[in-house]
């Protein structure tokens, strides 16, 4: 009873193989979620297709948990079928619109579930060996190379912490325990953390 | 530092996730009357989201878009709305599919989904149409699983314990979350010894709301969740229309 309720997660390999079977343009997505917010099945279901992978690698990271994970999937994209009317593609792109939508459905369920984390170790490690997409899947190349030379220009402490808590979900509490600080440094290390990135990436 | 400062770091923690699940609920919904905050939120949202590039993406299981696709059906179907016979049809063929995709994912699932069958035939032709809901709590073959059913217009509700077995020093806590009820799931009560529940536990719930919401029921401490929210591993599940007539012998 470690996992709450999870499915199992082993010997269910996907179907399809791991790399996307055609690559959708951001505009493209943002075509197919006004589709979704005309209630065109067809293109929700494009629109699924291209994006699960993403959405699923996203909460998956955070919750360390296929069968979770694929709940919130679930969840996350009844959300976008019913919300997509709300999408305002002059205050993000579609997908960072989807994805945001993911990321806070899997933080809000990692944040009520009190387990502490069990292989810290097993996510720096990932966090280490990180290789830049041959094709940037989010954002443009552009926008993904400005951020990554503005955390290069972080202590690498502090952007340690501002990846785990992005992509991990660790919470203050959890980058407290692992970098050995007390709570409230933590909150003011992300703080100046933050600042700076701003600082480096208002143009 | 400002307040406006003060502010925009709160936007910022709440997009990087390192709130606690109390703050990130305040947040959420601040957000909805402090335009401010609404942007400040967005644009930290925009700036950090090239973060997300170096996920690995990971193909779901065919299934969960079949799940999904049932989901959005039961919705649909309910703003459909109309009593007509060709909707009644839908939500038998639409259950059917459902059945049988039960049937072949686990063996519990088999078994729930043959609780669910016997529900369908033995279920009196009504007088007047019973908004009928059911909802089947499922997992792998360790975990336990229920039915709920509900009649949404007298808002009575019943649970049937499918293969769940009473826990030593445990209780079983029946929860409810949707989005107009905020981020955190509400307490339908603690499951007694014979795995009942007040009947009238959700009168003070909308129909319309009970159609969307999810249903959760979790593992707790004996006599209930000290938290007030759930502690332990839980099952969910969503409502489905039921089809007023029985499906005739041909199924």
């Amino acid at each position: 009873m470690s996992e709450p309720f999870s499915s199992s997660t082993t010997g269910r390999a996907p179907s399809g193989s791991e790399s996307p079977s055609q690559p959708v343009s951001p505009d493209q997505i943002s075509e197919l979620l006004k589709g979704v917010a005309a209630k065109d099945r067809s293109a929700f279901a494009t629109l699924y297709e291209a994006t699960a992978p993403k959405l699923l690698g996203t909460i998956i990271r955070i919750l360390n948990n296929r069968g979770w994970a694929e709940e919130v999937v679930h969840d996350t994209y009844i959300k976008i079928w019913r919300k997509a009317d709300q999408f305002d593609a002059t205050k993000a792109s579609a997908i960072t619109w989807m994805v945001t939508i993911a990321r806070n459905g899997a933080i809000d369920e990692l944040r009520k579930q009190p387990a502490s984390r069990k292989a810290p170790e097993d996510e720096l490690n990932q966090l280490a060996s990180k290789e830049p997409n041959a094709q940037s899947q989010v954002e443009n190349q552009q926008t993904v190379n400005r951020l990554n030379l503005c955390l290069e220009e972080l202590e690498k402490d502090r952007r340690d912490m501002v990846r785990l808590a992005y992509l991990n979900g660790w919470s203050r509490a959890d980058l407290a325990t692992h970098f050995d600080q007390p709570v409230n440094t933590v909150k003011t290390w992300l703080h100046r953390a933050l600042k700076q990135l701003k600082g480096c990436l208002t143009p | 530092m400002t307040d406006r400062d003060d502010l925009d770091m709160l936007a910022a923690e709440f997009v990087l996730g390192t709130l606690d699940a109390r703050e990130r609920a305040a947040v959420a919904v601040r957000r909805q009357s402090e335009p401010d905050l609404d942007e400040m939120i967005t644009a930290w949202e925009r700036r950090l989201s090239a973060l997300a590039d170096e996920v690995t993406p990971v193909t779901p299981d065919p299934e969960l878009y079949q799940q999904i696709e049932q989901h959005i059906d039961a919705l649909e179907t309910r703003l459909a709305g109309a009593d007509t016979d060709s909707h009644d049809k839908s939500n038998v063929v639409s259950l059917h599919k459902r059945l049988r995709r039960w049937q072949w994912s686990t063996a519990l699932a088999s078994a729930a989904a043959m609780v669910l069958v016997a529900v369908l035939i033995f279920q009196p032709a009504p007088e007047q149409r019973p908004q009928s809901f059911v909802a089947v709590f499922q997992q792998n073959d360790q975990q336990p699983a229920f039915m709920l059913s509900v009649d949404l217009n007298n808002r009575q509700m019943q649970i049937r314990p499918v293969t769940a077995e009473p826990m030593q020093g445990k209780s079983y806590q029946m929860w409810i979350k949707a989005d107009s009820l905020g981020p955190n799931p509400r307490s339908l009560g603690v499951l007694n010894d014979n795995f009942e529940l007040e009947r009238a536990a959700l009168r003070d719930y909308d129909p319309e709301l009970l159609k969307e919401a999810t249903f959760g029921i979790s593992v707790e401490p004996e006599g209930g969740s000290p938290t007030g929210q759930p502690t332990g591993p839980a099952i969910h599940g969503y409502l489905y229309p039921v089809a007023d007539e029985a499906p005739g012998p041909s199924h």
